[in-house]
């Protein structure tokens, strides 16, 4: 249903150049960028701050600036693709690492977006924000930032 | 009878009442204002043993007394503070039966923050880190299986372990190799587990325990993202024994100190993930009047847990507990008097087959278990003479989490 959702505005190529997307080593495809709210003063983040953040273990930029994390549905395609090309990191272990926190009080969960059109849209809205979609357009009221 | 159909109507009527309070809660979306969230837990359980009681009357017959229910609040004013506290009700047969009351509440300041490095303290009421699971046990959705491993996460001092009054202090470091986290706690432990003077004493004394001054520490490496996590956590768990009356009805006053330490480790890929952890409490009892023989509690198992397409996945665990590291078929602490707890009630090994599937915030799980040994059985639940050596269970779980 949400892959369908996702590809509505495409065609069933979209669904095949994701899926090849997923079986091809990282870097290969770039099929999802990691996104900011235009006001985050910061260009590029390393692997381990990347992970931190979608781990919600660091929640302020160097600026002070609060830090907003949006995210698709754990089963959606491009949540799958953030987690494996971007963080090099499981789904469901970034669920459990959540749910530890969540429920021992010890952090707060990110926000989920139904569609990515909504999360674009809430990125762009909030200040300190970051999230993800298949490809940033060139006019696209966001930025991207360059996992390192 | 009459007497029991009503604390059952009262029970029903008792969940009714959380069930409404937490559906209309949970209606509500999570993000309650700026940095206001409100998350939360409910399962319900039905078990069924071939012989002993697991969850109420479950001996032959359908026990449903497995139950859990649980919100939080936390309140982020700014990145630096978070305020966070969770309301708990939880039934287990006899040994726990849905009273209301603060599983957690603390105030968490981040004292430094380089961005990938925290350090940080929290006072209040905060989870003990012990093991994997321990500070998540009573959200089914965080657990290996429909209950826990009961070799580390015994039922019977899980309160004892759960959380306490203290002060804690924390930090995460993240490299691109890895992840540190480490916490260090010194509270006070709350002891009102039914089954702690069982445990200790085995029997129920007039008296009861107090926490005193315990620690505990964890650190954890996450290695690569996560594919291999390994853990240490240590301490010093502490109580007293306040005597209700005087000897021989009761034993003078005396203190338990239990060191204890858990090494955790696991392996996780797309398909599969591998679990095990160890862990050794010492028991160590003084004055009392009497002599008790100090002792280590051994205990550990190992999982394999496999994910299938369609969010199914299917798990096989072995979980072995001694309360005797020296006497661990228990033959030396048996005893021919009528009445005395047999030799089984000193070891437990349970093997594990469970399945559960996900179906977004769902999860519904099927285990069975085949346990040789009593060890790890309520015994408000199962008096010493019902007690049978080799038993069977299936326990069946729904359990939401929003």
């Amino acid at each position: 249903m949400r892959n369908l959702r996702f590809c509505s505005n495409g065609s069933a190529l979209c669904g095949i150049t994701l899926l090849l997307s997923l079986i091809l080593p990282p870097g290969v495809a770039g099929a999802v960028d990691v996104i900011a709210n235009k006001s985050v003063a910061v260009d590029s983040l390393s692997l381990a701050s990347a992970r931190a953040i979608f781990g919600m273990r660091q929640v302020k930029w160097p600026d002070g600036t609060p830090i907003r994390v949006f995210v698709l549905p754990d089963d959606h395609v491009l949540h799958g693709a953030v987690c494996k090309e971007r963080l090099n990191i499981f789904p469901y272990q970034l669920r459990q690492s959540w749910d530890r926190l969540v429920y021992s009080g010890m952090a707060q969960a990110p926000s989920e977006a139904m569609s990515e059109e909504e999360l674009l849209n809430k990125v762009a809205a909030t200040p300190g924000a970051i999230g993800y979609v298949r490809k940033v357009k060139a006019n696209d009221p966001v930025k991207i930032l360059n996992v390192e | 009878m009459i007497r029991s159909r009503f604390s059952m109507l009262n029970k029903w009527r008792l969940c009714l009442f959380w069930g409404a309070a937490f559906w209309s809660l949970s209606a509500s979306a999570q993000e309650l204002a700026e940095g206001v969230q409100a998350h939360g837990f409910l399962s319900q359980s039905v078990v069924r043993t071939s012989d002993n009681n697991v969850g109420g009357n479950s001996d032959d017959e359908l026990a449903s007394d497995l139950r859990e229910l649980g919100v939080n609040l936390s309140w982020r004013p700014n990145p630096d503070w978070l305020i966070s506290g969770q309301a708990l009700a939880r039934w287990a047969g006899e040994t726990d039966e849905g009273s209301l009351r603060l599983d957690y509440g603390f105030v968490d300041r981040t004292l430094y923050n380089s961005g990938e490095a925290q350090i940080g303290v929290r006072l209040g009421k905060i989870k003990n880190p012990y093991g994997f699971f321990n500070t998540t046990r009573d959200v089914a959705q965080t657990r290996p299986g429909v209950i826990m491993p009961q070799s580390i996460y015994l039922d019977q001092v899980r309160n004892f372990f759960l959380a306490a009054p203290g002060i804690s202090l924390y930090g995460n470091a993240d490299s691109d190799q890895g992840a540190l986290s480490w916490q260090v706690s010194a509270m006070r432990p709350e002891v009102d587990d039914v089954d702690l003077e069982y445990m200790t004493f085995l029997r129920d004394l007039p008296g009861k325990f107090a926490g005193r001054n315990s620690w505990l520490g964890q650190v954890m490496l996450d290695r690569d993202g996560g594919r291999w996590r390994m853990g240490v956590s240590l301490g010093e768990m502490n109580m007293r024994y306040q005597p209700g009356r005087s000897p021989p009805l009761d034993l003078l006053g005396g203190t338990h100190r239990l060191p204890t330490w858990v090494l955790s480790v696991q392996h996780n890929s797309e398909d599969w993930t591998y679990t095990a952890e160890y862990a050794q409490t010492q028991v160590i009892a003084r004055d009392y009047g009497s002599a008790f023989e100090d002792n280590t509690i051994e205990s550990g198992y190992l999982q394999a847990t496999r994910r299938f397409a369609d969010s199914w996945q299917g798990y096989l665990r072995y979980d072995v507990l001694y309360l005797d590291r020296d006497d661990r078929n228990g033959m030396q602490f048996a005893s021919p008097l009528p009445g005395a707890p047999p030799a089984h009630s000193r070891f437990a090994k349970d093997w594990v087959v469970g399945v559960r599937r996900d179906l977004d915030r769902l999860a519904l799980s099927a285990e069975i278990h085949h346990v040789d040994g009593t060890a790890w059985l309520a015994r408000v639940d199962n008096p010493v003479a019902g007690l049978v050596r080799k038993w069977d269970m299936l326990l069946l779980q729904a359990a939401w989490r929003f």
